[in-house]
């Protein structure tokens, strides 16, 4: 094999942790350069490594860990990794990311991705360096939350181990389980009961070689330039407040989901704000390794416990479950982190029950909007199985057609992923990115709400320039994400594909410029779309509850705002026009032989 | 049938006893017909018009307002009324219809007045402040034939359609509109239809302060001590942004009263109005 690109190790490593066994994968660099790294290299692993229709949690199914060509240089914001697995909650393809020293050295350990399958025979741990590949017994690790599993093994394994984990959810299948690294969270879409089905804990790597980018000196002059500009005014929400500073602004504008999506205001929502806890409870300001922006708030709740706040955990345990207290929010939170739950799973799935039982569906008269302690015990409920637990733990679109009534319409879902914080009927833009998008109801693959919130269109009549938007953001969020740099830096560029562009030739050596990386970001977005066609998906699967359909919310001016079916059906038939789908969401022939799927294509 | 309710603004006449076109006079920092196109669009979920003399200069609009010219001068408001109407054929049911000389013009009177307009009535006309008000009053789309039809037979005076007989007019005086507890606290003394029509009129409009409004910054605007809410005179979003320090652009916009957003410094705010700054990267 030729040498491979700047900032590449050209190759990904395949465990089989049933043996274990570990083969080396080369990646031509073609491929490479067709999908970066990241959540777009990903795709491509899944659809070339995946066995068609395979249950998720089944041992054949593989879950990828996947660096990029930016991690382990001075550029901010780059020490990500993704993970890249079909979910147990959509079905579909789901991709997470995390943040930190886990990237640097699973890419340092010689690979540019490191696949997982089988089931190992015993709870274990896998370990990956200079010298391969190997399991160990989790041992006294199970059971217990991923930061302590990471603490108990960086003292067992000595120096140099970086641990991404699972937490007690994971370990028992719960279909939105999350994996952890340092406190940060490959949260949505199940993956932790991937790897939990294989048996793994954990798993450690450690750095064993140098990757080096195609230009050291571009590579820093662009770090310092990048770092100077993450200073300016398109990041100093993130630094200040967090991005729990949306909690207030997105009450004053009606857009704060609540109670289930029964309103879109929160009469509390001052008890929760970031300003209010701000100046209460502040604990600590962290950031992830490589990151000049430190958007981590950490607030102490009332027994000294303290927890990582963001907004869409705020919103998920907070307004939705009408829960106003911000010590029951905060160690709800707190829970979250320990059992290895994604937040906004975990709330959309108690909301909804918590509806259910106050309509008489469910059985559960403790159960109740509002109820901090009940939104506790339903939390550890879902974390070992008890009670209620095992329904919870399907996620609303499952636990709703066990229980019927009527509760399949306002279980909040698209594609089986809980909607995050953002209402669709006070922001129609974000109604239709959340509708197609693949990984299912999601803000961070999705950031059509800029259209919404930007004032130049009107937000509550949808419409073309919010489907323009709908695109625009998706293919924004598949560059950053492969590339990978996160999405909080995305206001800092004036040029973003020019300047991506830049930052790619730097570092790999490709005389790579916008035009390419636009033709990249959709080729991503394709690939995503057809893994999910081959998996089962069908057009009814683009779009929303049923509730968000037919009942306006109330806006505080007093109007209500309403999202019609034939206005989302409008501007998915836009988005698919756009996007060269056919009427159905299907793309043509012609479209696939770009993405490098065909029998022949480079392996 | 489109929208339900639309906006007409009838900015043609002559404005002889002002002296000078209505339309441009300027009113705590924003023109008379812009201010009053704002209103309106905060008020109805349809098209809005402005109906003009042919080639009649106007000041500058935002992009969604229609203009429509009256193919006849001279023939009075009836004529203005029935060519906006026209216009609305198949698009909205039904049109507040307004002259440009409004300051005061708020958006609870007319929603009040078009919340009145039930399928027993085809105008509701307000006599307000001791007179009827033709001219802030609610129309039935529908109407424009029948109008049209009055204006060729001579019958040029409002009156004249609403005592016809296929025109049903429900006439609703201070007490009745006031019944509405949103307008009555929002505007008491119904100034929304108090007009200025010479310069002894203007001067005393221009004498009046902005209206009161209540500003919060959020988020990252928030730092620094500007934590809360506060309240200020101002009579468009720029004026509110300048009174707590902030400049509408890149970085920041509004939300008036938890509804629409805007960076447009020109949008009118009224007596009552929330305003809400926030960093125009909200979001994740």
């Amino acid at each position: 094999m030729t040498r491979p690109p700047g900032g590449y190790a050209g190759k990904a490593l395949i465990v089989d942790v049933t043996g274990p066994d570990a083969t080396t994968l080369p990646l031509d660099e073609a491929v490479l350069r067709a999908y970066l790294g990241g959540v777009g290299l990903g795709a491509w692993l899944l659809h070339r490594l995946a066995e068609p229709r395979a249950d998720p949690c089944s041992a054949q199914a593989p879950l990828v860990f996947v660096f990029s060509p930016l991690v382990g240089t001075p550029l901010t914001t780059s020490a990500k990794f993704a993970v890249v697995a079909k979910s147990p909650l959509t079905g579909m393809l789901n991709d997470a990311l995390a943040s930190s020293q886990f990237a640097i050295s699973g890419k340092l350990t010689g690979h540019d991705a490191i696949v997982l399958t089988g089931r190992a025979a015993i709870p274990s741990v896998l370990l990956v360096d200079g010298g391969g590949a190997r399991l160990v017994a989790a041992g006294d690790t199970w059971g217990r939350p991923a930061a302590e599993t990471e603490e108990v093994l960086k003292r067992r394994l000595g120096r140099g181990w970086r641990i991404a984990a699972i937490g007690p959810a994971g370990e028992r299948g719960v279909r939105y389980a999350t994996i952890s690294h340092d406190g940060r969270h490959a949260g949505r879409g199940g993956l932790g009961a991937v790897l939990g089905a294989k048996n793994i804990k954990a798993v450690a790597v450690r750095a064993a070689t140098k990757i080096g980018p195609a230009d050291p000196d571009g590579v820093l002059a662009a770090a310092r330039d990048l770092r100077a500009r993450s200073f300016g005014p398109a990041t100093a929400k993130y630094r200040e407040l967090g991005t729990l500073a949306n909690l207030l602004a997105f009450n004053a504008i009606s857009t704060l989901p609540t109670r289930n999506f029964t309103g879109a205001t929160f009469v509390d929502a001052p008890k929760l704000a970031a300003e209010e806890l701000h100046e209460l409870r502040s604990a600590t300001r962290s950031g992830c390794a490589s990151c000049s922006i430190g958007c981590e708030h950490i607030y102490r709740g009332r027994n000294g416990q303290t927890a990582r706040v963001e907004y869409e955990n705020v919103f998920a345990l907070g307004p939705m479950c009408g829960v106003s207290d911000p010590d029951d929010v905060l160690a709800a939170s707190a829970r979250c982190d320990e059992l290895g739950l994604d937040t906004i799973s975990a709330g959309g799935t108690i909301a909804w029950a918590m509806e259910c039982a106050e309509r008489g569906l469910l059985d559960a008269p403790w159960l109740r909007f509002g109820d901090g302690a009940a939104l506790l015990r339903a939390l550890g409920e879902i974390g070992s199985g008890e009670g209620l637990g095992a329904l919870l733990a399907q996620g609303s679109r499952r636990a709703a057609a066990v229980v019927g009534g009527g509760s399949e319409e306002f279980a909040p879902h698209v594609k089986g992923m809980e909607m995050p914080g953002y209402e669709p009927r006070t922001l129609q833009g974000m109604a239709l990115g959340l509708a197609v998008n693949a990984r299912g109801a999601d803000h961070n693959r999705s950031g059509a709400y800029e259209a919404d919130l930007s004032g130049d269109y009107d937000r509550l009549a949808g419409g073309d320039a919010q489907v323009t938007a709908a695109v625009a953001t998706e293919d924004r969020a598949a560059v950053m994400d492969s590339m990978i740099l996160c999405k909080f830096l995305r206001g800092v560029f004036d040029e973003p594909y020019r300047e991506w562009a830049e930052l790619l030739r730097v570092v790999t050596g490709w005389d790579i410029d916008a035009a390419e990386l636009r033709a990249t970001a959709r080729r991503i977005v394709l690939a995503k779309r057809m893994f999910n066609l081959r998996e089962g998906w069908v057009p009814a699967d683009d779009w929303l509850p049923g509730r968000l359909l037919s009942e306006p919310v109330r806006l505080g001016s007093g109007r209500d705002a309403t999202l019609t079916p034939a206005r989302l059906r409008e501007m998915i038939d836009g988005y698919y026009a756009i996007r060269g789908l056919d009427h159905d969401g299907r793309p043509d022939g012609r479209a696939l032989e770009d993405l490098m799927l065909m029998e022949g294509a480079p392996l | 049938m489109g929208h339900g309710t639309a906006g007409v603004v009838l900015a043609g006449g002559r404005s002889s006893r002002m002296g000078q076109p209505k339309a441009e006079l300027e009113w705590h920092g924003s023109t008379l017909l812009r201010r009053t196109l704002g209103v309106l669009a905060r008020s109805v979920d349809g098209p809005l018009l402005v109906v003009r003399a042919a080639g009649q200069p106007l000041p500058q609009l935002p992009a969604q307002v229609e203009i429509v010219e009256d193919p006849e001068q001279g023939l009075g408001p009836l004529q203005g009324i029935a060519a906006g109407l026209a216009a609305l054929a198949g698009r909205a049911q039904a049109a507040f219809v307004c002259s440009t000389d409004l300051p005061f013009l708020h958006p609870a009177f007319v929603r009040r007045v078009l919340s009145a307009l039930t399928d027993e009535f085809d105008v509701v006309l307000p006599v307000a402040r001791g007179y009827p008000q033709p001219l802030a009053a609610a129309y039935r789309v529908t109407l424009a034939p029948l109008i049209t039809d009055l204006i060729a037979a001579g019958d040029r005076r409002p009156a004249f359609l609403f005592r016809h007989e296929h025109c049903r007019t429900l006439r609703i005086d201070d007490a009745a509109l006031l019944e509405d507890p949103v307008l009555a606290a929002a505007d008491p003394a119904l100034e929304s239809v108090v007009n200025v029509n010479s310069p002894a009129d203007y001067r005393a409009a221009r004498c009046q302060p902005a209206p009161q409004v209540t500003v919060q910054r959020y988020g990252a605007l928030a730092g620094n001590g500007h934590r809360g809410p506060q309240t200020v005179r101002a009579a468009t979003l720029s004026a509110a942004a300048t009174a707590v320090g902030l400049t509408l652009d890149r970085h920041v916009i509004a939300a008036l009263n938890g509804d629409q957003i805007s960076r447009d410094g020109d949008v009118p705010l009224t007596t009552g109005d929330t305003v809400a700054f926030l960093s125009a990267d909200a979001g994740g």
